[in-house]
């Protein structure tokens, strides 16, 4: 290939141009354009031409029998979202491909309406010119006054990028089958209702014709019959075949057929749990809990369409009105107003989750996909919300499986018995199904982690509760809203007609409902509500705290199991040394599952593998000059601490302790970082950010974290030797006078800070107090308080007591007091001639070559030969000379990038023979090198 | 006019398809829009089995349903739109391409589709990039024959474009059957793989080894393995398909170990069994109509051959196209549009197509390291697993924070990209066998992302070489 300019100068122009202009007679719309991207300005991230909205969008229409398609409402409820995209046209594009098998009316052979319960068809389709793709959900609700008693409906989530629609098709369709089962519950149920007081006004005019007919009867005496009689027979006679009707249709919409759904569509909002529960209940149909329908504002709309013991029938005249007098039912009015609220909530998190750029979307599923498989050592590096969730659920679940399997499906009902205000709960039943409706909180997925956060620390759980307004976590298996304060204000500002317009406030999400359905071998409908604290009525705020007592069992139970060992009694006290065997020869081939590689840690289990009978051996640096190891029991966890850490960077930080120039560049950075941020994360499709993992507080967290290193590792010549202290375990010491800007330097060098085991970082964002020697083995990183008074304050005197073990860098006069690094890993990792410019960017590649770093000492941590003798006569020198040239040799490390691999490998170990979730603090060790004082 | 018109509803023309394997296809059909009648069906093909799971009447109302709603069409010129249905009530599944074409001088929309049951949705969504490549590249074809036909006035009772599309079509289903029997399943044990011997060179050589797993993720993780043994042709696809991602897995195929299979354009990872004499067929055209550049590994001979980088694939593969087109444009008769259209193309173009795959000129660090490290570690356990996944997640990982840096540095595409030695020492992939890696991977994530890159001054020094050639 040759590329000088220099030889442009040759070239003939025709011959140049040839290719360019396409072949000669074939029309451009016939042929392929040479490059992917032909117009000036596109790209990879370029949206298409014709796109008139901004980013992603649901749209629920309707295919009126009055006015045809029409849209009915977008989610966000944003005109600027829409921009100048013809709703109107679209509907009519998506709902012009409907499929509806169904026939409902009076089939052949057949005296009265018969309903068909349709399934739902999906559909991906497109409009290439107006640059809007969509996948749509279609739907059929039941209207009483409807042709045919069905009124057919589709939700479509919009998107300029055609990709992203069939690459999350099945996530799509999965998501939205949920939406559409909770609509059509709610819709059988409204419609039942409606059918119910139906049935009551037919019954109502039947005997007031009876009466007019007695009536007529004794006053005409004769035993003629006038023409105004007659009248009143045929009226009554249709009266009666009407309700025969009526009661036949309610039969049906009664004994919808559950089982029709697929197995894997495993989200059904209720279930009748048999048809004996119905009369033994005894309640017919008055479904909402009365409790909650006294306190809740939301009831009072929603009662005027479930039948009220008080209804009073009405005379229903014989000629109904027009076809096109009368007024449609609105989406609203349609479904019970429980239910729709559920579907709106549940939408809204679809439209957040899917909202962004279908890589970053893709490759988050990808990312997590591969955490999970390296459960061993996910744990140094990675932002656990990113993968513990979903780990800690699936251990959750195999034990609710055992659990269940062991006590069955009373297992439950005994564990919510002691507790009294469930039972008032467990009245709560369907008016469609007659079927109890249990209450319990949500065990699986993001809830089940909320629910251990709620045990451990109360400002977790403040964070994840804000984790959840981000509304970026799935809803997994179950829908997981129910009645909100903002629901209700949100339908009372709904239109009735026709379009239904909604008014989120930021509030909205924050109050959080969880919701589990479980199918007991009777297919009862287990619904949970758990809405936030702000609103919690007493009897939930019971069921709230039952569930926060049910998940007491299952975690003694898992650390009944994880201290079972032979060995387990002493183990929170075994020093590192203790522990330290061949992890290689513990792993079993077919299974990696923690609790089942703890099992193979009993000595006697050898397979036959010679290597596994070696003793355990243990792992010291060489060149230690002093070691001290000092267990400390029961030490607290630093789950708290972190969590004010957490929360401390949302905190407005302070700059001020820099030059102005600094100060104005680092706001511009922050601020251009910020907009990275939000079009980073944005597509061509998209020019919303995409919602992290989690949270977008984690996020926010993240790119702050990432923003400030950045900045760290230009402005501090020593930076290196810095997070070598981090990276090789010795305790570093921000020491400053003012919080926030000790604050800012936490919060860069926490991303270069292991952890210890499956809990928050070990950082203690601010200290006030003299340090001790338990701090320095809880505590990696630590923003000390400066003394105002002289050095002989308490503070400076504990911190000159273990100066030597710890490096201290000094915020306020900018030095750093550690040992020298003279490795080449930080020179990749921390190069303050990056070109890197945004803090996410940069958070995105520590996190990448941290990563790396893990997986050599994922190596060094299970490859036998560095690590155990081979033959029976190697000494320990001869073991500690082979792990040297393993490492320097195979993994091209000098001296000082070997500490850092030697000390992640001593927290693997440690972290793999102690169990995952266990809070089993290291062993407090120091390790004495000189030090050295570096100056700006 | 009339001789013209297609057979009535519901006697639809229909060619019934011999099938080696179980077909997971029900049916395919082409329909069109009817300004009078509406959808209109004009042919179905099915395949031919004992048991007849959708008849032919259903067969028409669903491919009517495919058009509906399109007499409100209102695509960009030349544009072949997608639609994919799932119709629970009917058990099917639908994809379909729909366009706009001239028949007979009346410009009218036409829909091609494929009809699957929805119980093969798990196992046609991974190949349906596949399937609507293949499909589009095929309508391209359709519309020029289409439009010459009416103007060379060599139609014969309106059915000159169906031959074409059978012959279109039925690879498809072939295809689709195939791989209904010998696709790679989604989870592979590592145990059945190269990567679980005890040492490195115990199934092949180190150094060939290294070499075909750095070219396949050079090449976005598009390779053909070939070989005069089925278990030494099926252990290295399954080695590759670890390295893909488990939907990438379902579009790979096994290597058939009584006879070979055809080259199929589009697949990630194929195995082919050479002849008896040595030989396998590898059409140039298909290999060139793949998304990806495609890696050739021998594991008789142990070699491995590339084809260029993405940016200049897509370049060549586009330029074959419009040349193919163009030649099609250009048939003066029936006979020759019906044959082989390869032969049509531009002569001068042929060269490249027979130098395409060429050996690797750039080494990598990553996957070395990987397969020195890898093998330190005891086979039949998990940690090799566990091992490979940090590989992968490093990888990935990386051609994320490529596409960041650039998504920043160009400010998503509104400004050239010109940075990349900074790109290079600031990601640490100074190698430019890791570059291409990471590149390749960070194409498939964002696809484009090579040409956006590189497209352009590409295209300019090809064209520079080109006129020196004249010189």
């Amino acid at each position: 290939m040759i590329g000088s300019p220099d030889v442009v100068a040759f070239t003939r122009e025709e011959v140049y141009e040839e290719p360019l202009q396409g072949s000669p007679g074939l029309p451009e719309e016939y042929s392929v354009p040479l490059f992917p991207f032909q117009e000036a300005d596109s790209s990879p991230w370029s949206r298409p031409p014709g796109a008139k909205f901004s980013k992603d969008f649901i749209l629920i229409s309707e295919f009126s029998e009055q006015v045809g398609p029409q849209p009915l409402l977008t989610i966000p409820d944003d005109p600027r979202v829409c921009g100048a995209f013809d709703l109107n046209y679209f509907s009519l594009r998506i709902m012009s491909v409907d499929y509806q098998a169904s026939f409902v009316g009076h089939p052949p052979g057949s005296s009265y309406p018969k309903l068909n319960f349709v399934e739902d068809s999906k559909v991906v389709l497109g409009d290439s010119k107006e640059g809007a793709f969509a996948y749509v959900h279609h739907l059929t609700l039941y209207d009483l006054e409807a042709r045919g008693f069905v009124r057919p409906f589709c939700m479509a989530y919009i998107s300029a990028d055609e990709d992203k629609i069939m690459q999350l098709f099945l996530e799509l369709s999965g998501d939205f089958s949920k939406a559409s089962d909770c609509l059509k519950t709610g819709n059988r149920k409204a419609f039942a209702n409606e059918l119910e007081k139906k049935l009551k006004d037919l019954e109502y005019t039947r005997s007031v014709l009876l009466a007019h007919l007695e009536e007529q009867r004794k006053t005409d005496g004769k035993g003629f019959y006038t023409t105004q009689a007659i009248d009143k027979a045929n009226e009554l006679a249709n009266v009666e075949k009407s309700i025969i009707e009526h009661q036949d249709l309610l039969k049906q919409i009664q004994q919808y057929p559950y089982r029709k759904l697929k197995p894997e569509d495993d989200f059904q909002p209720f279930l009748p749990e048999s048809p004996c529960d119905c009369t033994v209940t005894g309640e017919p149909e008055r479904a909402a809990p009365s409790s909650d329908t006294e306190e809740n504002p939301a009831d009072e709309e929603a009662s005027e369409y479930h039948p009220r013991a008080s209804y009073t029938p009405k005379f229903i005249k014989a000629k109904s009105a027009k076809c096109f007098d009368k007024k449609m039912k609105t989406l609203k009015e349609l479904v019970d107003v429980y239910f729709f609220v559920q579907t709106i909530d549940l939408l809204t998190r679809l439209e957040r989750r899917y909202r962004g750029d279908v890589s970053y979307l893709l490759m988050r599923h990808l990312d997590q996909t591969l955490l999970e498989q390296q459960a061993i050592s996910n744990f140094l590096f990675e932002d656990a919300s990113t993968w513990n969730t979903k780990a800690f659920d699936r251990r959750y679940e195999e034990k609710l499986d055992a659990s269940q399997s062991l006590h069955d499906s009373k297992y439950l009902e005994e564990e919510q018995d002691p507790v009294k205000p469930s039972a008032s709960l467990e009245s709560y039943k369907s008016s469609v199904e007659s079927v109890p409706i249990k209450i319990e909180q949500d065990l699986f997925e993001e809830n089940g982690h909320t629910e251990v956060l709620i045990q451990g620390d109360q400002v977790e759980v403040a964070e994840y509760l804000d984790v959840d307004i981000k509304g970026s976590i799935s809803s997994g298996d179950s829908i997981e809203v129910l009645r909100t304060e903002r629901s209700a204000s949100m339908l009372s500002h709904s239109e009735s007609q026709p379009c239904l317009r909604l008014h989120p406030s930021p509030q909205q999400l924050r109050r959080k409902h969880s919701g589990r359905r479980t199918i007991s071998e009777d297919s009862i409908e287990v619904l949970s509500m758990c809405p936030s604290e702000t609103i919690i009525p007493e009897d939930f705020r019971a069921s709230y705290q039952i569930a926060i007592n049910e998940e007491e069992p299952c975690v003694d139970e898992e650390c009944e199991e994880l201290t079972s060992g032979p060995d387990a009694a002493g183990r929170s006290e075994t020093s590192v040394n203790e522990l330290l065997i061949d992890p290689a020869c513990c792993i079993r081939g077919d299974d990696s599952s923690p609790v089942q590689q703890n099992v193979d840690l009993s000595p006697d289990i050898s397979v036959g593998d010679t290597i596994v009978s070696v003793p355990p051996q243990p792992c010291r640096l060489p060149d230690r000059n002093f070691q001290v190891k000092v267990c400390v029991d029961n030490a607290e966890s630093p789950s708290m601490e972190t969590a004010c850490h957490r929360l401390s960077v949302t905190e407005p930080e302070s700059v001020h302790l820099l030059s102005s120039r600094e100060a104005k560049r680092m706001s511009s950075e922050e601020h251009l970082d910020s907009l990275s941020h939000k079009s980073s994360a944005s597509t061509c499709s998209d020019r919303t950010p995409s919602p992290p993992p989690i949270s977008s507080l984690s996020e926010r967290h993240k790119r702050k974290a990432g923003q400030n290193a950045l900045m760290f590792i230009r402005q501090y010549p020593f930076s290196h030797p810095a997070i070598y202290s981090l990276l090789s375990g010795r305790t570093l010491v921000v020491l400053g006078e003012e919080e926030a800007f000790v604050k800012r330097l936490v919060t860069a060098l926490s991303i270069f800070v292991p952890n210890c085991g499956h809990s928050a970082k070990p950082i203690k964002p601010w200290a006030t107090s003299p340090l001790n020697i338990v701090d320095f083995q809880k505590w990696k990183l630590i923003g000390l308080q400066r003394d105002a008074s002289p050095p002989g304050s308490p503070i400076t005197q504990s911190l000159s007591r273990y100066r030597r073990y710890a490096s201290v860098l000094d915020a306020d006069n900018k030095t750093l007091c550690c040992p020298v690094y003279k490795g080449s890993l930080l020179q990749r990792m921390a190069d303050h001639r990056t070109q890197i410019r945004k803090g996410s960017t940069y958070y995105m590649h520590v996190q990448s070559m941290l990563t790396q770093l893990s997986s050599k000492a994922f190596l060094l941590t299970f490859c036998h030969h560095a690590q155990l003798r081979i033959h029976p006569d190697d000494v320990e020198e001869s073991v500690c000379q082979r792990r040297a040239a393993f490492l320097h040799q195979l993994l091209g490390l000098s001296q000082d990038d070997r500490k850092i691999v030697e000390y992640l490998s001593e927290l693997l170990k440690t972290h793999y023979v102690t169990e995952a979730g266990t809070q089993l603090l290291p062993a407090l060790r120091f390790n004495y090198i000189p030090s050295i004082l570096y100056k700006i | 006019m009339a001789a013209l018109c297609p057979p009535p509803s519901p006697a639809v023309a229909k060619t019934l398809v011999s099938m080696a394997g179980p077909s997971p296809v029900l049916a395919a059909t082409f329909a069109y829009w009817d300004n009078i009648l509406g959808p209109r069906v004009r042919h179905i093909w099915a395949p031919k089995t004992d048991e007849v799971v959708l008849g032919d009447g259903e067969i028409t109302f669903l491919a009517n349903h495919t058009l509906n709603g399109e007499i409100l069409r209102n695509a960009e010129s030349g544009a072949i739109d997608v639609k994919f249905f799932v119709l629970a009530e009917k058990r099917v599944i639908i994809v379909s391409l729909i366009f706009d074409g001239k028949w007979n001088g009346d410009r009218s929309t036409y829909g091609l589709s494929i009809i699957l049951p929805q119980c093969e949705l798990g196992f046609y969504l991974p190949l349906h990039r596949l399937c609507v490549s293949r499909l589009t590249h095929s309508i391209r074809k359709g519309r020029v024959w289409m439009h010459k036909v009416k103007n060379n006035g060599t139609e014969r009772n309106g059915q000159s474009i169906i031959p074409m599309l059978t012959g279109e079509v039925i690879p498809i289903m072939e295809l689709l059957s195939s791989m209904k029997s010998h696709g790679v399943p989604e989870d592979i044990d590592i145990a059945s793989t190269v990567l679980n011997d005890d040492d490195i060179g115990d199934s092949c050589h180190e150094g060939f080894l290294s070499n075909a797993i750095s070219s396949h993720l050079q090449t976005c993780g598009c390779s053909v393995v070939v070989g005069s043994s089925a278990e030494k042709i099926n252990k290295m696809v399954r080695t590759l398909c670890l390295f893909l991602s488990p939907a990438e897995r379902k579009c790979s195929r096994m290597c058939r170990s009584e006879s070979s299979f055809k080259y199929e354009s589009g697949l990630f990872i194929q195995g082919l069994l050479k002849d008896s004499s040595g030989n396998f067929d590898l059409p140039l055209r298909q290999v060139m109509y793949a998304p990806y550049p495609t890696t050739h590994i021998d594991v008789d001979v142990n070699t491995v051959k590339q084809m260029p980088p993405c940016h200049e694939h897509i370049y060549n593969q586009r330029r074959y196209m419009r040349s193919e087109l163009a030649t099609l444009w250009r048939a003066t008769s029936v006979e020759d549009m019906a044959g082989d259209s390869a032969k049509h193309t531009d002569e001068s173009f042929l060269p490249d197509l027979l130098h395409m795959f060429q050996d690797i000129h750039h080494r990598d660090t990553f996957v070395k390291s990987f397969l020195e490290q890898v093998f330190q570690l005891k086979p039949n356990l998990s940690i090799r697993s566990t091992f490979l996944a940090q590989f992968l997640l490093v990888l990935h990982r990386k051609a994320l924070i490529l596409i960041k840096y650039i998504e920043d540095d160009t400010q998503k595409g509104k400004k050239t990209f010109k940075s990349l030695r900074s790109l290079k020492t600031d990601l640490d992939l100074t190698v430019e066998g890791d570059l291409n890696i990471i590149l390749a991977l960070a194409e498939k994530i964002k696809p484009g992302l090579h040409s956006f890159m590189f497209g352009r001054p590409y295209h300019i020094s090809v064209q520079e070489r080109d006129i020196l050639m004249t010189f």
